[in-house]
């Protein structure tokens, strides 16, 4: 039968094509992240070269050590912004499990209110309330703060955590819940030993949603830390560049790698259950 | 036949409490946190409130927002902010759109790792991802223009970032670089949730290739495509960090957005009362916006 | 063990009446099965009497302590689920504690009793399982024994052998009814499959739509049905219907339909001259009809002419759907007999073995 190799033919070429195509996606995903990494075992030298090589022809350790005993307290940068960070998570998603398993099950009048403030709440423009944040901070002694921050951020973060957790408590049957209060459970122990070892997966996923944002923020360290021994490592990058890291390419990318490595762990890890989240979320409306 | 000694009443029964006690943290925590700074915001952009202090606060009722409207800078900004943001999200869902088909087919571990890696951008800080393509970017030593000069696109370095015509482009490109892995990673479930069934029938109808993915498939990516994209567009509306640590707004005002330039007008100009005016007319803006949008995704 | 009365009881979802005139006395011990179609109202009403629904209006007492407002956890109900509602993140043994711990009782004590159900199931090997390792039927026991575990007064059973193969459902239905008989409690069973039904209770509530229709044991539903729904929802196959008229002639009264002759018996005769219904229905029950000749024909009390639709063999015997000018008619007959679709058949029954209902109304007249 002539006529089946002209279509396995053409079956092969867009096989081909297809992978071409996979291929120069992930080369431009993965070509900055891997210039990012090369660039910091470059000596300062290399690194400023105008003919960039594509892998470092001297590999040094010195960005890495001159981070750990520089000029800079980049540990202290680094460990602030992982305490601050894991305190956020936690605290948002403590406040807003209660939250969404109300707002999921219960039955009260300012339901839909409360619902629609949580997606307006999202889309405020927080750099404007930054001024009159900061205000309220000055005034109850937060400012200058790891406690502030993380109001800020757990603040910031809590519309969106209700949002997801709401998304994974809904998927629980409440046939279970019926079952609790007939064997004699009040509501907050129903919700503690039985909703909550049911989403243990979302907790983990709203929770590295809500690091990963915090992480990544960076106008309230930059606006509230003053003291520079405090501050997280969005803000210290920003701020050494206008100082020590002016021209030093090798060490600012030692600094980013870093900055980027416990993100990129937390992000991998939780990822397949990331858009069980999004989607049961996002599918069923914002 | 009661065993129990002290029996629980459903008080009231019937009738609907206002509110649930469970609720109160979160919403006590955003009514102070967010809700106090919004009134707040409010009164502020009727005021010149000098946040150094050196000039006594005074009630100038609507001047901020005259102001607001006869300043180019604003304008730009605004117009930036669109450029921006609904630039940037088009083609990073596009893009999105395009991975998620092209990896839909490919199976087994090969697959699976390279839709794993791909999603490597959105796991970059944004503050790290201004500063390598910061790096990237620069005319003479970035790795752009010398990938762009090897391989004979270009003749000579480009200044990506110092002019004018091109930062907002730059900034863009890096943007799109981030966000393409979220519509990518929620498109390919969405895509991967549509029953066998359909494509079945669909193929069973002689629909193949391009007749197959638009005329069967997008439609069940709708509802996805249109609130990932919502949830992009508030997100990008906020970008502060990929801006600031790149540009700082610059060259001059030119990717200048309305958070930068909010920005600049609180804590370099100490002008707050102004800032909150900007940051009120931008709110509405986004407010009127997601509600036409939220309705348009209710008819669907 | 409890007495349960309802008394007027409505339930009312914002301004849709899903309950209404619900009146029902349970005597203590009794299997009472709650049967209908769906929603008929039966797992609505199952719930209240739960506590999980609040009564929109009426009264719900048990022992004639009024429960309207009283907590779900303080009436002693258990209750077992459709879809078995156990916790998938505990194992079987932890389903079965997890109400008993809630009630402070010692370490020891809540083993044997939980030990002591299981052997009673059949399911003490399983207790170190989870949820998702077992098979429905042995679900269906877990969900049992939690239940009985509690020592309740009264057992709700929501359907909890619909998701079951036929094959399991018979084997349950018969372990269920050995399990009530073990304890003391009252228990009422939810279904929509009126052959359970049937098998199960000791009495049974026929709902619809909201109402409950009637109330009475298995024989007198299938004997003296109140109204045309129950003639027709209880019996396989179901009762077949004609549409007759009413004729007076003084003293006389005579019921016509174009395709049967009617010879009503003297109390039937006396009870239509008393309803003073003009349209009539009469329903005979499959067994009640016989395929006779014309001479026989000549001889009985009851005759109907029919076209034959379908015949359904069955083995032993055959059903025989007929279609007649006032309404359809099924008969079982013998196998050896000679029935094809499209065949002119005759029946004949006898005059008590017919069912009069008033045609606009649906009663029963008796």
């Amino acid at each position: 039968m002539s006529s089946v190799r002209p279509r396995d033919a053409v079956r092969r070429a867009t096989r081909a094509a297809r992978w071409a195509a996979i291929v120069v996606a992930l080369v431009v995903s993965l070509a900055p992240v891997y210039w990012m990494v090369a660039t910091s075992f470059k000596t300062e030298l290399e690194a400023a070269r105008l003919a960039p090589t594509l892998w470092p022809h001297e590999p040094t350790l010195a960005n890495y050590r001159g981070l750990w005993s520089g000029s800079l307290p980049f540990l202290a940068f680094f460990t602030n912004t992982l305490l601050t960070c894991l305190a956020t998570a936690v605290a948002a998603v403590v406040v807003a499990t209660p939250a969404a398993y109300a707002l999921s099950r219960a039955r009260f009048r300012l339901r839909g209110v409360i619902g629609y403030a949580m997606l307006v709440f999202r889309m405020l423009p927080l750099v404007v309330l930054l001024a009159p944040l900061y205000l309220l901070l000055l005034h109850a002694r937060l400012l200058d703060t790891h406690t502030g921050l993380v109001v800020g951020f757990a603040t910031f973060g809590l519309p969106f955590a209700v949002w997801m957790m709401k998304g994974f408590i809904d998927t629980v049957p409440i046939e279970i819940e019926e079952a609790a209060r007939i064997d004699g459970y009040p509501r907050w122990q129903i919700m503690l030993k039985v909703v909550v070892p049911l989403v243990v997966p979302g907790l983990l996923t709203t929770a590295t949603f809500v690091f990963m944002e915090a992480w990544n923020n960076l106008i309230y360290p930059l606006t509230f830390i003053t003291t520079l021994e405090k501050q997280t490592l969005p803000a210290a990058l920003v701020l050494a560049f206008t100082g020590q890291f002016k021209t030093d390419w090798g060490g600012m990318m030692a600094a980013a790698t870093l900055t980027t490595l416990p993100l990129m762990i937390a992000f991998f890890a939780v990822q397949r259950s990331m858009v069980r989240g999004l989607t049961s979320g996002a599918v069923a409306g914002a | 036949m009661m065993q129990r000694a002290t029996v629980r009443v459903v008080r009231d029964a019937r009738r609907v409490p206002w509110l649930d006690p469970m609720v109160l943290p979160a919403a006590g925590a955003l009514a102070v946190v967010v809700g106090y700074p919004v009134v707040y915001t409010l009164l502020l952009s009727l005021q010149d409130y000098d946040l150094l202090g050196t000039v006594p606060e005074r009630f100038i009722g609507a001047a901020n927002y005259r102001k607001l409207l006869d300043d180019p800078t604003f304008w730009q900004a605004l117009g930036n902010t669109a450029i921006y943001t609904f630039g940037s999200v088009a083609v990073a869902a596009l893009l999105g759109l395009a991975l998620a088909l092209l990896t839909e087919s490919v199976g087994g571990h090969r697959g699976r790792l390279a839709r794993t890696l791909l999603l490597t951008p959105w796991a970059v800080p944004f503050v790290v991802v201004a500063f390598l393509f910061r790096y990237m970017y620069l005319q003479n030593g970035g790795a752009i223009n010398a990938a762009l000069l090897a391989t004979g696109v270009i003749d000579a370095p480009i200044s990506w970032l110092n002019v004018s015509s091109l930062a907002l482009t730059a900034v863009m490109i890096t943007n799109i670089w981030t966000m393409t892995p979220f519509f990518f990673l929620l498109l390919a479930a969405a895509l991967a949730g549509i029953p066998n069934e359909v494509i079945e029938s669909a193929r069973v109808d002689r629909a193949r290739g391009w007749s197959l993915v638009v005329q069967i498939k997008l439609p069940f990516l709708r509802n996805a495509l249109l609130v990932s994209s919502l949830l992009m567009i508030i997100a990008n509306f906020n970008d502060f960090a990929k801006i600031w640590a790149m540009t700082q707004g610059g060259p001059g005002y030119a990717t200048t957005t309305l958070v930068i330039y909010v920005y600049r007008q609180a804590f370099e100009n100490f002008a707050i009362g102004y800032a909150s005016a900007i940051g009120v007319v931008w709110l509405l803006l986004l407010l009127a916006f997601a509600i036409a949008y939220l309705r348009a995704l209710r008819t669907s | 063990m409890a007495r349960i009365s309802l008394r007027n009881v409505e339930k009312r979802y914002d301004d849709t009446l899903v309950l209404r005139d619900c009146n029902l006395d349970i005597d203590d011990h009794e299997f009472v099965v709650l049967v209908g179609p769906s929603g008929s109202g039966k797992t609505t009403l199952l719930r209240i009497i739960a506590g999980l629904e609040h009564v929109s209006d009426g009264e719900l007492r048990f022992d004639d302590v009024l429960v309207n407002d009283i907590d779900v956890a303080d009436r002693d109900i258990a209750m077992v689920f459709q879809n078995y509602g156990l916790y998938p993140h505990m194992s079987v043994y932890d389903n079965m504690a997890f109400g008993l711990r809630r009630r402070k009782l010692a370490a020891a004590q809540i083993d044997a009793r939980v030990r002591d159900t299981a052997r009673m199931l059949d399911i003490e090997p399983l207790l170190a399982r989870r949820p998702r390792q077992l098979s429905g039927g042995q679900r269906q026991r877990v969900a049992l024994g939690r239940a009985i575990v509690r020592d309740p007064a009264v057992f709700l059973l929501d359907e909890p052998l619909s998701n079951l193969d036929a094959h399991l459902r018979v084997q349950m239905r018969a372990e269920i009814l050995k399990v009530h008989r073990a304890v003391t409690a009252t228990a009422i069973y939810v279904t929509h499959d009126q052959v359970e039904a049937l098998t199960m209770g000791d009495r049974i509530v026929v709902m619809n739509r909201g109402r409950i229709h009637q109330v009475g044991t298995p024989g007198a539903l299938y004997d003296a049905p109140v109204d045309r729904f129950v003639a027709s929802f209880i019996g396989t196959p179901a009762m077949g219907f004609v549409d007759c008229s009413v004729e007076r002639h003084r003293e006389r009264i005579a019921l016509v339909t174009q395709s049967a002759r009617i010879d009503l018996a003297d109390a039937q005769a006396c009870v239509l001259r008393q309803a003073d219904a003009a349209r009539v229905t009469i329903g005979i029950r499959p067994e009640c009809l016989a395929l006779a000749s014309e001479d026989e024909a000549r001889a009985a009390e009851v005759v109907v002419r029919g076209t034959v639709q379908v015949v359904e063999m069955l083995g032993a015997e055959q059903y025989v759907h007929a279609a007649t000018d006032g309404g359809a008619l099924t008969a079982r007959i013998p196998r050896h007999r000679r029935v094809r679709a499209d065949d002119t058949v005759t029946f004949t029954a006898a005059a008590r073995d017919v069912h009069l209902f008033e045609r606009d109304t649906g009663r029963a007249l008796r």
